[in-house]
């Protein structure tokens, strides 16, 4: 290994571990009832995100002047058995780079936000650690070069995600909200564990130089069947659907509005909801194989563009409406994949990433961007929304009104045709096991469940 | 003829209740658009009953907390905002000669009622106490708060009992009492001395005696606790079917009735945010939400399936939306008695955005889309729709209840366990933690007779949290209070003289926040003089300044201008004037687009992909490097502002006023009038100084919806610099002072007026119309300048005290910078704490309290009281705007301190601005009126204490002139106080009698200057003298 090679696979394991030992610098001294103060907790997560930047450019900028496309690093054998093998493995290629330098760049200004826009909140450093959790899971899910690798990351995502949505958790609906969050996070880290099973079973591993041919990011080529890489490739579009809230599972976003504002920035304006494009990116080569597969993807990414560009149109409040034209890029960036239109993904979704951060970060703004938006054209811009009389088609205006201001009566769809029958069967099972124990014992089983909830309450003096 | 005769009856219903629904909205919290903050008490529906009921009617109605916890007044104890003297002083107060009344012979009133409040209650549920009980050293250890003397007798006297009464048993066992007696001590007692040796009781060491009193009472106390009667709470008012369904299935109807209501209402208030504006909003609230309902589609959700149906069937029968009110009344079953209650209590449910709509209703002039008129009936009809579909829903699911839902509460009410009392364990534990403190120990407690036990319960019991909060809040007040007057009454001791020939003269608003300008100012230039006015100076107006779009409100929300007034560049300017507006016109147009199109498939990715990474560049320079960022826009943007030169347009041409050309500003009397009415208001009508400067003020900040709660509250959250302005203007004018000498007023030919405007936020000042400045008047001006410049700076150094992020060792320039920065971040969420802190107000000479430090708590009105008539007119007329406005922004600090998630906006990070008007939290949450908590957090809240230099026969008769400042200082929601303009005694206002104050303290702390006295502390700090400068500066 010459001394170029020696620094890339230094600087490629700084990008990795740094996020692990904020997370570990930030989580152990609660669990040991140590508080950090403000200003220790935001300096590290400064300090971090920093150093993984200047590290991400400088790998940038080897990886350039060598020409090298591509660095993996194996840091671990998890499991080892004949014909099977899991591995802890990353890779820098063109597409983890800049994935890893965005991540970086947007938590590294959000971190410096949020620093001062938390101040004396409580919870600081609570968000703060959820934060460097998603930050380390972004970071292991865009270098992971093996499927089980990418799930570990999509893992920490998705969680930190959950919490941070169900930030403010002494009201109930940001808790509500971050269940609905969670419950769609499930389901696609489901899909995305079922296609790591499947590969493992067909392969024995999940590396992505072995199933998607060893040529570097965008031009490999996959070794899988056409009938697998479809079978396969669906089960990474659903799990690509829930996690970048495509249709039909969109209703999620707008929900996920209820955490602090930089939270939402970061996450759904940037990072997270690009995360389900990621997954297509990376296993593009799967989507040559599989044309249908491609229409599919196109479809599902269109479908979502429009529907996303339609439900922005009535939106009232800025964060939502941020939130779904955030959706509509996402829709189009997913489209674009299924198009193998591969570099031109990239660059909108860096781009995207960047746009929307700005553009929800300065929400609260928004009535005094109004203002002088109006004082410099000159007129009231809300009057001239007045008059809708004559553009009343009304029948059809409301429905179409009404459709997108119910969002596509998506929630509706999952709650209907996926949640209910669900819970039917789950319902139904618990009856036939009540039966059963009620049968063992004798009585009733579950004398437990007819308990009072509480006998007094907490100030019963008032 | 029958026809109008049958349904007479009918129309006398409906107007009944619209006069209830009327009277209900009254309740709701008068919070309009958010960029016209209206500083309200958000009780002022309440205001004509006393303090006390109306925040506890309060609780009841909006469910909101009407006093701080008690645990919060405790800390308060701790840090010495409350002293063991204050709370005494107010429970002798509240009690009167009740409080000496003995309590089942043990204590008096005062004495328990006082344990009550100084050593801490604890209670929980029985289970949670009975675990207490078992895995505590509760039965080892006494409590830690009892004192010596109490714990020792209480020992004693237990010890006496054990080794004489109870281990001896007793002698007189043929007497059938004494038996009883003795079968009681063997049953509550028998065991115990067993438990810890009996044999060697004897040499008991002082622990185990401890252990053995303390069980011994624990055992005393649940016997005698169940003497007390069973007493059941009273259900609440009126429940909604909500609450009642809540209580049985634990599923909330209202909150799927919101996700309904909250997205059409947003979508109905919309000012022009969304690109599609809601079908059929000409219609009305009622008419729009049937049609949109109607429409073939999906129902929102499974419960309001019959939604849709149900929109038709209204449509096609053309119901009116108050018969659909009725009949949905009737579908409840709401009967005529309750509906007062009922219909408070629904529009309560969502009141943020009932409140909006109610406002867009009655106040259409401050919204360009305003509400149809009966607006807040047909959102209470489409609510009662809503509600009735979720109530039916939920019933069906969870309860299998199919019977009308007229039926549905009085089911419930059988079904359900009514509210269980407290239990004997609760009551148990509570006479177990007094009788430590009180000194009760068993022998004591022995002696007493069922009657007596339930005397003690129910007393205990009377004093419940509520009462106690309330007695702590009013200590709270005392303390500051006591310390208020005594400053007052040493510092009004020195001679209450003007300045002798002022070098100049400033005016500022009457804001808490420019009491440390004035000290600073007069600590830097002793010889300038300083008043204090409400920030409009009396000249309200609508303003349209030479770059607005439209003209905004400059005055009281209570007030509604009659005259317009424009600001207009100099011809000279003209051609630049219109080039410039050309180009923010083409610029704005420019931006406008590139916002709506980035919401848009192709512009959105034309914009993100081909663009996007270039708006990393101004994200990390906003975020990071805020100020360097904030300069380069403000260079930039010097291109395209109006030029400086322009005047206000201030002489009406043609009758009567309006907003057209002609029509915009005021005639000759008016502007005479205007000028006479606020220099007679502050006093100044002798000794001007050459130059005379009015200051408005207004506060700049990023990236913050609140930003108008921190502007001027006189001027309804705007920047109140073009009063000030006219005002000048009006006073230079030739024809003004000749009109004003006429009235007996010479303002001297040297003397020249200017208007000016300070920045709270970042301290900066902005003078108007300097062109227009005398050369004569050059020197005057500068030295001026450079004395409030200075101000500034030291003023900028006060206020960063109070902020955490700016170290406590900041230099003078360094809190300027610092400020600057503020209002500069997008991610600064305090760019500065407005009125927060407020807690007094003083209506007088300003040389009564020149040179007395009060922390930048004080509102301030300038008044002469040599100068007014025997009736008061003066003072009678700054009182009817000082008294509602400064009661207004102190209650609604008050509230959103003390229940910040209920009363207040919360916390602002989740906050979510909607339809241009307000804040939710997240994507959909009720609209959050009053102020967030990062306002209000180092606020303390109490009711105002207005210091009036008066005498008590004015203010009777300016009460009884004015209902609504008789009402305020009356009930209690204002503290009010005089001092005697001549004799310098403090008068105190208590239940309409003013009582003499007496002085506790006989001297003030001094210190040089303001900050030898604040610096090193973030606190709030208490009383002083400062310096020797300002108060020379009235002597000399």
């Amino acid at each position: 290994m010459n001394w170029l090679d020696w620094w890339m696979h230094a600087l490629g394991i700084v990008i990795v571990v740094g996020p692990f030992l904020l997370l570990a610098g930030l989580g152990l001294p609660p669990l040991l009832s140590v508080k950090l103060s403000e200003r220790v907790v935001s300096r590290s997560v400064q300090a971090v995100t920093s150093l993984g930047l200047l590290a991400g450019l400088a790998l940038l900028g080897l990886m350039l002047a060598t020409g090298e496309r591509q660095i993996p690093i194996v840091l671990a054998h998890w499991v080892e058995i004949p014909n099977y093998h899991m591995l802890l493995k990353i890779e820098f290629d063109r597409l983890s780079v800049p994935f890893v330098i965005l991540t970086f760049l947007l938590c590294g200004t959000i971190s410096a936000f949020s620093a001062k826009y938390m101040h004396r909140e409580g919870g600081f450093n609570r968000f703060h650690l959820l934060y460097s959790l998603f930050l380390t899971g972004m970071i292991v899910t865009s270098v992971s070069g093996t499927i089980e690798t990418l799930f570990a990351g999509w893992e920490l995502v998705g969680l930190s995600s959950a919490l941070l949505v169900a930030f403010y958790q002494e009201r109930p609906a940001p808790v509500r909200n971050g269940l609905h969050v969670w419950v769609v996070y499930r389901v696609s880290d489901a899909a995305l564990l079922l296609a790591s099973v499947w590969l493992h079973h067909l392969r024995g591993h999940g590396n992505f130089d072995a199933f998607l041919g060893a040529t570097p990011w965008p031009e490999g080529e996959t070794i899988l069947g056409a009938a697998d890489a479809f079978g396969v490739g669906l089960l990474l579009l659903a799990a690509a659907i829930g996690k970048s809230a495509l249709v039909p599972t969109s209703g999620w976003l707008p929900r996920a509005m209820e955490g602090p504002t930089p939270s939402s920035a970061v996450f759904y304006g940037a990072l997270s909801v690009h995360l389900g494009a990621f997954l297509l990116l990376r296993v593009s080569p799967l989507l040559d194989q599989s044309p249908l597969l491609s229409v599919l993807v196109v479809l599902v990414g269109l479908t979502t563009a429009v529907f996303a560009a339609l439900f922005t149109r009535v939106q009232t409040d800025i964060k939502c409406a941020l939130s779904f034209a955030s959706l509509t890029q996402v829709g189009l960036i997913v489209a674009e994949i299924g198009l193998g239109l591969r570099y031109l993904a990239l660059i909108h979704i860096l781009g995207h990433g960047c746009v929307r951060t700005l553009q929800f970060v300065r929400a609260p703004t928004l009535l005094l961007d109004h203002r002088r938006l109006e004082d410099a054209l000159g007129t009231r811009l809300g009057v001239q929304y007045a008059g809708t009389a004559e553009q009343a088609a009304v029948s059809f205006r409301s429905r179409f009104y009404r459709w997108a201001m119910q969002r596509g009566y998506l929630d509706a769809f999952l709650i209907e045709r996926c949640v209910r029958p669900l819970l039917a069967i789950f319902v139904c099972c618990d009856r036939w096991e009540r039966r059963w124990t009620d049968w063992l014992a004798g009585s009733d089983s579950r004398s437990t469940e007819h308990l009072p909830r509480h006998a007094g309450t907490a100030d019963d003096f008032t | 003829m029958t026809e109008s005769a049958a349904s007479s009856p009918d129309t006398d219903r409906r107007e009944s209740l619209r006069r209830l629904i009327y009277q209900a909205a009254e309740l709701l919290p008068a919070q309009g658009p958010i960029t016209a903050f209206a500083f309200l008490n958000p009780l002022q529906a309440l205001e004509h009953i006393p303090f006390d009921d109306g925040v506890l009617k309060g609780l009841r109605l909006f469910g909101c907390q009407p006093y701080l916890t008690e645990d919060r007044y405790r800390e308060k104890f701790v840090r010495g905002r409350i002293e063991a003297v204050d709370v005494i002083a107010e429970l002798k107060q509240d009690l009167g000669p009740r409080g000496d009344e003995l309590i089942a012979g043990l204590s008096t009133r005062f004495e328990l009622r006082q344990a009550m409040l100084l050593y801490p209650l604890r209670t929980g549920p029985s289970e949670e106490l009975q675990w207490f009980i078992a895995e505590t050293d509760a039965l080892r250890r006494m409590r830690a708060e009892a004192p010596t003397a109490i714990r020792k007798l209480f020992l004693d006297e237990t010890q006496h009992w054990a080794m004489r009464d109870l281990r001896n048993g007793h002698h007189r066992l043929d007497d059938p009492s004494q038996r009883a007696r003795q079968i009681l001590l063997q049953n509550l007692f028998g065991d115990l001395p067993g438990r810890f040796g009996a044999a060697s009781i004897e040499v008991w060491n002082e622990r185990t005696w401890e252990a053995f009193a303390l069980q011994a009472l624990w055992r005393m106390s649940r016997h005698g606790a169940q003497h007390g009667d069973e007493r059941v709470q009273p259900q609440p008012l009126a429940r909604r079917h909500r609450d009642w369904l809540l209580e049985a299935t634990g599923q909330d109807a209202d909150a799927l009735v919101h996700e309904v209501l909250i997205r059409y209402c947003a979508a109905y208030a919309d000012q022009g945010f969304a690109d599609w504006a809601l079908p059929n909003r000409e219609l009305g609230f009622y008419q729009a939400f049937l049609r949109l309902f109607a429409a073939h589609g999906q129902a929102p959700g499974d419960w309001a399936r019959p939604l849709i149906g149900e929109a038709q069937r209204l449509l096609q029968a053309g119901t009116q939306p108050m018969d659909c009110l009725l009949a949905e009344l009737d579908e409840l079953g709401v009967t005529e008695e309750e509906q007062s209650e009922f219909l408070s209590a629904t529009l309560l449910a969502l009141r943020g955005w009932a409140g909006l709509i109610w406002q867009m209703e009655v106040r259409s002039d401050r919204v360009p889309l305003p509400a149809n008129a009966g607006a807040i009936v047909e959102f209470l009809a489409v609510r009662l729709l809503l509600e009735r579909l979720a109530l039916r829903s939920i019933a069906h699911a969870r309860l299998d209840f199919t019977a009308p839902l007229a039926e549905l509460r009085s089911a419930l009410q059988q079904q359900l366990a009514p509210p269980s009392g407290t239990s004997v364990t609760q009551r148990a534990f509570l006479i177990f933690q007094l009788a430590q403190v009180l000194g009760w120990s068993v022998p004591r407690l022995l002696a007493l007779s069922r009657h007596d036990w339930n005397l003690l319960i129910t007393e205990i019991e009377a004093f419940t949290g509520l009462e106690r909060r309330r007695i702590f809040q009013k200590g709270f007040e005392h303390h500051y209070r006591q310390s208020a007057l005594d400053a007052l009454a040493i510092q009004a001791k020195q001679p209450a003289s003007r300045v002798d020939r002022p070098r100049f003269q400033a005016t500022f608003c009457i804001d808490t926040r420019e009491e440390s300008f004035r000290r600073h100012l007069e600590e830097i230039a002793p010889q300038c003089e300083t008043f204090g006015a409400a920030g409009f100076f009396s000249v309200p107006m609508y303003y349209r300044g030479t770059a607005d779009a439209d003209y905004s409100t400059l005055c009281p929300i209570v007030v509604r201008p009659q005259h317009w007034v424009t600001d207009e560049v100099v011809l000279s300017f003209e051609e630049q004037h219109q080039q410039r507006a050309r180009t923010r016109k083409a610029l704005g147009t420019a931006s406008h687009q590139v916002h709506r199109r980035s919401r848009t498939i192709a512009g959105g990715a034309v914009l993100t992909a081909g663009l996007g990474v270039l708006a990393s560049v101004p994200l990390v320079a906003r975020v990071l490097f805020p100020r360097l960022t904030a300069r380069v826009r403000k260079g930039l943007r010097r291109f395209v502002e109006p030029p400086p030169v322009s005047r206000l347009h201030l002489e009406r041409i043609a009758d009567p006023p309006g907003p057209e050309l002609e029509h915009v500003g005021f005639n000759a009397t008016e502007r005479a009038n205007m000028a006479e009415r606020l220099l007679r208001d502050i006093g100044l009508t002798t000794k001007f100084a050459r130059l005379v400067i009015f200051f408005g003020h207004g506060s700049s900040c990023l990236n913050n919806p609140h930003k108008a709660c921190y502007d001027c509250g006189a001027c309804t959250g705007a920047a109140g610099g073009p009063n000030a302005r006219a005002l000048a203007a009006f006073l230079n004018e030739a024809g003004v002072r000749t009109e004003l000498a006429r009235r007996g007023l010479v303002i001297p030919a040297e003397t020249y007026f200017l208007g000016g405007l300070h920045n709270t936020g970042d301290d900066t000042l902005t003078y108007y119309d300097l062109d227009l400045l005398p050369g004569t008047h050059r020197g005057d001006f500068e030295f001026a300048a450079n004395s409030l410049n200075a101000a500034c700076e030291r003023n900028a150094h006060e206020r960063c005290r109070r902020f955490q992020s700016a170290p406590l060792n900041i230099s003078l320039a360094g809190a300027l910078k610092h400020v600057e920065e503020r209002t500069e971040d997008l991610a600064q969420t305090r760019p500065e704490f407005g009125n927060c802190t407020n807690a007094m107000g003083f209506v007088g000479r300003r040389s009564r309290i020149r040179g007395l430090y009060l922390d930048r708590r004080c509102f301030m009105h300038s008044y002469d009281p040599s100068a007014d008539d025997l009736e008061a007119t003066i003072l009678g007329r700054i009182l009817g705007a000082v008294v509602p406005v400064c009661s207004g922004i102190n209650l609604l600090y008050y509230f959103s301190y003390v229940d910040s998630p209920g009363w207040g906006a919360g916390t602002k990070l989740p906050h979510n601005v909607t339809s241009l008007l307000g804040v939710m939290d997240g994507p959909a949450s009720d609209l959050r009126s009053g102020l967030p908590w990062q306002g209000v957090e180092i606020h303390e809240p109490m009711r105002l204490l207005l210091v009036i230099e008066s005498r008590p026969e004015a203010l009777r008769a300016i009460m009884a002139r004015s209902t609504v400042v008789a009402q305020i200082l009356k009930n209690g929601w204002m503290q009010l106080a005089l001092l005697d303009p001549d004799s310098n005694a403090l008068l105190h206002y208590v239940n309409d009698e003013f009582v003499p104050y007496l002085p506790e303290k006989r001297t003030l702390p001094q210190a040089p200057s303001s900050i030898d006295w604040y610096r090193g502390w973030r606190d709030h700090l208490p009383f002083a003298q400062i310096g020797s400068a300002a108060s020379e500066g009235v002597s000399s």
